[in-house]
């Protein structure tokens, strides 16, 4: 099912930070939201989750920060649980042990808070939720912003892949075109709470059109090896 | 120039740092890299003489380092100010602490490169973003023309566009005012781009320390290999055309 939103907009303090703006979304689509701090990725993000979710969709959210995810005063166990009696599943039926394997954070004690795990560990458990079950859609918020470079690249290789043979539809937003680059099949750029250019991602990255997809794409890369 | 010579550093029983050397010359630039607990963070700690190795020594042109001066750019932006001062008084309080005056248009100046607002600085930390106070970390560090300065984790808030531009403003600082600079990062891509050499850090030791451009070809250990090929995986450098 194409997922699609109209009009979205929103405006905070008698300022538009988002302008109404309108989506779709095929099944498996791989689509990236870009632009630089404060050009209102997040916000459409939001939006959208809150538009498709009262459409009776199934939205998985993975925020910029795991607290944002996380009840500190819950255990990670409770968190796991809830998630899998949120998708209507038998507690205990999600592959976990899978998860946890592919995202490297087996060692982790369930019977701690989150707290209790570091930083790039409560953002991969955050990201293993989001994958228990098979949700129309997946937005990512900046999802490697904790993590280290290699496990970061490991992540995102297990994104990527995901989901073997459901129509789950991915949504990465991230201020790093270079990231997104290899990740997704097309870019939407944001400014000033606009989308100001969208397209497939090879063409923006070679011929953008706007100052803002011409300043992400020159400073996708810190340097290129000359190799 | 800053030596370090077989620094180890112990927490309890354990070495967090274990027998590191290195040194950065006058304007020379190291960028010390490795994944977190590796010992980033406690080496400028080190360096800084917040904490006492076990063994090990550390100087600025053979004196004790503190008596250079050198300036820190803290990892947690905000942390990093006191909230309830405006950030101007933060900003000036290495002028006023060391008597010095400050060039006319310095201010200015630095805050032009930083696409820092001069108004912004009139207000407290929790009042701008993240991102704006990490700039303001690095005004405060820069802002007294030190010897040293250290930096920890410096463009980690900031989007990509900006990260680029406040890295080519740290460089035009030090090519100008020839500080020397050692910079903890995890950005792979950041560390090749804009430092001289780069160290590795693996468990508290030395994993590798090359020359940046011959590390970003041919990192010479499985581990560093790995990192290097992350950091081409993430889009942070460019992939071999």
């Amino acid at each position: 099912m194409t997922l699609s939103v109209t009009g979205l907009s929103e405006i905070r303090a008698g300022r538009t930070i988002l302008h109404p703006t309108s989506l779709e979304i095929e099944p498996r689509g791989r689509i990236g939201l870009v632009g630089s701090s404060g050009s209102g990725k997040s916000t459409l993000g939001h939006a959208l989750i809150d538009d498709l979710r009262a459409q009776g969709c199934s939205v998985a959210h993975v925020p910029q920060s795991p607290d944002e995810a996380l009840d500190p005063l819950r255990s990670m166990a409770f968190h796991w649980r809830e998630a899998e009696v949120a998708l209507g599943l038998v507690p205990g039926s999600a592959d976990q042990a899978g998860l946890f394997r592919a995202l490297r954070i087996e060692g982790g004690d369930l019977r701690k808070r989150p707290w209790g795990w570091s930083r790039g560990m409560q953002q991969r458990f955050v990201i293993a939720m989001a994958l228990i079950g098979s949700p129309d859609l997946i937005v990512l918020d900046e999802p490697t912003s904790a993590l280290d470079p290699i496990v970061a690249a490991a992540t995102m290789d297990l994104l990527s892949g995901f989901p073997d043979g459901k129509d789950t539809a991915m949504i990465l937003i991230t201020h790093d075109l270079g990231l997104a680059a290899r990740r997704v099949a097309r870019l939407l750029v944001m400014q000033a709470g606009r989308v100001v250019e969208e397209g497939r991602t090879a063409d923006i990255l070679d011929r953008p059109q706007t100052s803002a997809a011409r300043a992400l794409s020159a400073h996708r890369n810190w340097i290129a090896l000359p190799c | 120039m800053l030596t370090v010579t077989d620094l180890v550093v112990k927490r309890g029983a354990r070495a967090t740092l274990d027998g590191i050397s290195l040194s950065v010359p006058a304007a020379g630039t190291l960028a010390v890299v490795g994944e977190s607990g590796a010992g980033k963070s406690t080496l400028i700690a080190a360096i800084l003489g917040l904490l006492k190795p076990a063994t090990g020594v550390i100087t600025w042109n053979g004196a004790p380092v503190r008596a250079a001066r050198p300036a820190l750019v803290m990892q947690e932006p905000r942390a990093a100010f006191n909230p309830a001062l405006s950030l101007r008084r933060s900003v000036m309080e290495p002028i006023a602490a060391q008597g010095i005056t400050l060039a006319e248009g310095r201010l200015e100046r630095l805050c032009a490169g930083l696409e820092l607002p001069l108004d912004l600085l009139d207000r407290r930390p929790a009042q701008v973003s993240i991102g704006q106070a990490q700039r303001a970390g690095i005004l405060r560090a820069l802002i007294a023309a030190p010897p040293l300065v250290l930096f920890d984790e410096p463009l980690s808030a900031l989007d990509a566009v900006t990260q680029k531009h406040t890295a080519r403003l740290i460089a035009e600082v030090q090519a100008e005012e020839g500080f020397a600079a050692l910079i903890v990062t995890h950005d792979l891509g950041y560390a090749v781009a804009h430092g001289d050499r780069i160290m590795v850090l693996k468990d508290g030791q030395v994993e590798e320390t090359a020359d940046a451009q011959t590390f970003a070809l041919s990192p010479r250990s499985p581990y560093c290999r790995a990192l290097r090929d992350a950091a081409i995986s993430l889009g942070a450098l460019g992939a071999a055309a």
